[in-house]
């Protein structure tokens, strides 16, 4: 009998609590240290992470413990890397070019170096994408982005101001299968453009960033760097926003995805915060209901993916 | 013989570059709000553009900038400060080392108290967002005659300052700062110097 009456509290427990894993989002999990580095962008090749070092003008490759195992040196102020089938592109600030380096085929060999030639000259490149023959660059001090297509043909568009397809000091570029995607950093936005260069979308304008510095998008979601708030924020593919990622970032300037893991990259701190993707809180929905704790549901809820 | 030769070369080749090294006036800028590394890569691109200018050093952390010049140009403490300013930074202290040893050095508050001063302490709000605005409102503020001490927090945008109220008053501090693009309960920045801040400092305008 008491076996019984055991086993139905035990179901009225359940039915009365029902509990449902609905809140899933990015949680903090652990930092690496890259001393001495001041990781501007970060890019992912089949070798690893790599880490652009404007302060100390190269860019680096680390290991999983952050430590340097390779070192492009001699850049002028390289900015937001990008990388793609082993090639990596990269905007140098200080002197206006954008190269394609490549490492060498074999270790007798040189690396190569090929400026990237543009239809118009650059201001200070502070971001740069490729996806196969597509390459695009945000352009700091002329307000512009530059967009090649399998053609090879560049598109300019964007100028200085504060509506919709306007920038003020672009520094990231992120190139999608249907669109480009761009960190106007000091409207403290992100824009979303056709590959012709018309807008489609502007991210983020009600949540008071305060420099939009970097941007990544993910087949489900959008990142932008915070800088001077240190946090990321997380928006839908619809701009609408999802969740802000705060732990241990210190002046974030880019977010990178690689196998299920988000890693920002910090400036200020030398440092890369290392996000997963798991189940926040439970939310017990009879409990929420009983005590009538509607907003704080609608709250939680906001998080989900 | 074929060595001498080479030697007096090499000698002659020393005495050209050392001779060379001398023509160049050494600056050094100590610049407050460098933290954002666009705007002051910006700074040393800005600096880049002078013909002739060698030796282009900005350290981030420190806030220390530095160059040569050539002293042929008699590149003067106003310019360099003046183009420092142009590109969005405030200078807390320039030294000029010239060719010929001399030195000149500029910044740092020059209040004298006197008999007749009546110090106070009061606090007022100063519209700004990041650490090159504290650079600018603080410098800014220890710039006026009869202020003591300029202390802005950047997350209460609350400036505390200490002043003589015997060589200024409230009011023209206010003016001083809304003069370089801060807004005040007092006084607005014009757009045209809320415009010419760097893009980090555009903060949410007061509406008065």
């Amino acid at each position: 009998m008491r076996t019984y009456i055991t086993i139905l509290l035990a179901i009225v427990l359940l039915v009365s609590c029902k509990k449902e894993p609905v809140n899933m989002g990015w949680k903090y999990s652990h930092s690496i240290s890259v001393k001495g580095v001041n990781p501007i962008g970060i890019a992912l090749t089949k070798e690893g992470i790599w880490l652009s070092d404007g302060d100390h003008f190269r860019v680096v490759q680390v290991n999983e413990q952050g430590e340097i195992i390779k070192s492009i040196d001699s850049l002028d102020r390289p900015m937001h890397i990008a990388a793609h089938n082993g090639q990596l592109v990269i905007p140098q600030y200080g002197n206006d070019e954008v190269i394609r380096f490549r490492e060498p085929a074999s270790p007798e060999g040189g690396s190569e170096r090929i400026i990237v030639s543009l239809a118009d000259s650059l201001d200070a490149p502070a971001g740069a994408d490729i996806r196969a023959n597509e390459i695009a660059i945000a352009d700091f001090y002329n307000n512009r982005v530059h967009y090649a297509g399998a053609d090879n043909k560049w598109i300019i568009f964007g100028q200085e101001g504060k509506l919709d397809g306007d920038f003020y000091y672009p520094t990231d570029v992120q190139i999608t299968e249907n669109a480009l995607w761009v960190a106007d950093a000091y409207n403290n936005r992100l824009q979303k453009f056709t590959k012709e260069g018309a807008h489609l979308l502007t991210v983020g304008e009600d949540q008071n960033m305060n420099a939009a510095t970097g941007i990544y998008v993910s087949d489900t979601q959008v990142f932008s760097t915070d800088f001077e708030n240190d946090r990321v924020l997380v928006f839908d593919l619809e701009g609408n926003y999802k969740q802000s990622l705060t732990g241990a970032i210190n002046k974030p300037t880019d977010i990178l995805i690689k196998e299920e893991v988000l890693y920002v990259a910090n400036y200020k701190s030398s440092s890369l915060s290392v996000f997963t993707w798991e189940q926040l809180e439970i939310i017990e929905e009879n409990h929420q209901e009983e005590h009538h704790h509607h907003d704080e549901h609608e709250g939680v809820l906001e998080d989900n993916k | 013989m074929k060595h001498t030769k080479i030697i007096l070369m090499l000698l002659v080749l020393v005495g050209v570059t050392m001779h060379a090294q001398k023509e160049l006036d050494k600056f050094e800028v100590q610049v407050d709000g460098l933290g954002c590394p666009f705007c002051a890569y910006g700074l040393e691109k800005k600096f880049k553009e002078f013909k002739g200018i060698k030796k282009v050093a900005i350290d981030i952390e420190t806030g220390d900038f530095s160059f040569l010049y050539p002293s042929e140009k008699a590149l003067t403490m106003d310019a360099v400060i003046a183009q420092v300013e142009k590109a969005g930074y405030t200078p807390n202290e320039a030294k000029i080392t010239r060719a010929d040893g001399k030195v000149e050095t500029s910044g740092g508050n020059t209040t004298v108290l006197s008999k007749e001063s009546v110090v106070v302490s009061q606090q007022l709000f100063a519209a700004g967002k990041c650490g090159m605005c504290e650079a600018r409102i603080e410098n800014t503020v220890l710039g006026i005659p009869g202020v003591t001490a300029a202390v802005w927090n950047k997350d209460n945008q609350q400036l505390k300052v200490t002043y003589d109220k015997s060589q200024t008053t409230i009011d023209g501090i206010q003016k001083e700062v809304a003069n370089v693009g801060h807004d005040t309960k007092a006084h607005q920045a014009t757009a045209d110097a809320y415009a010419n801040l760097p893009a980090c400092c555009h903060y949410q305008r007061l509406e008065q």
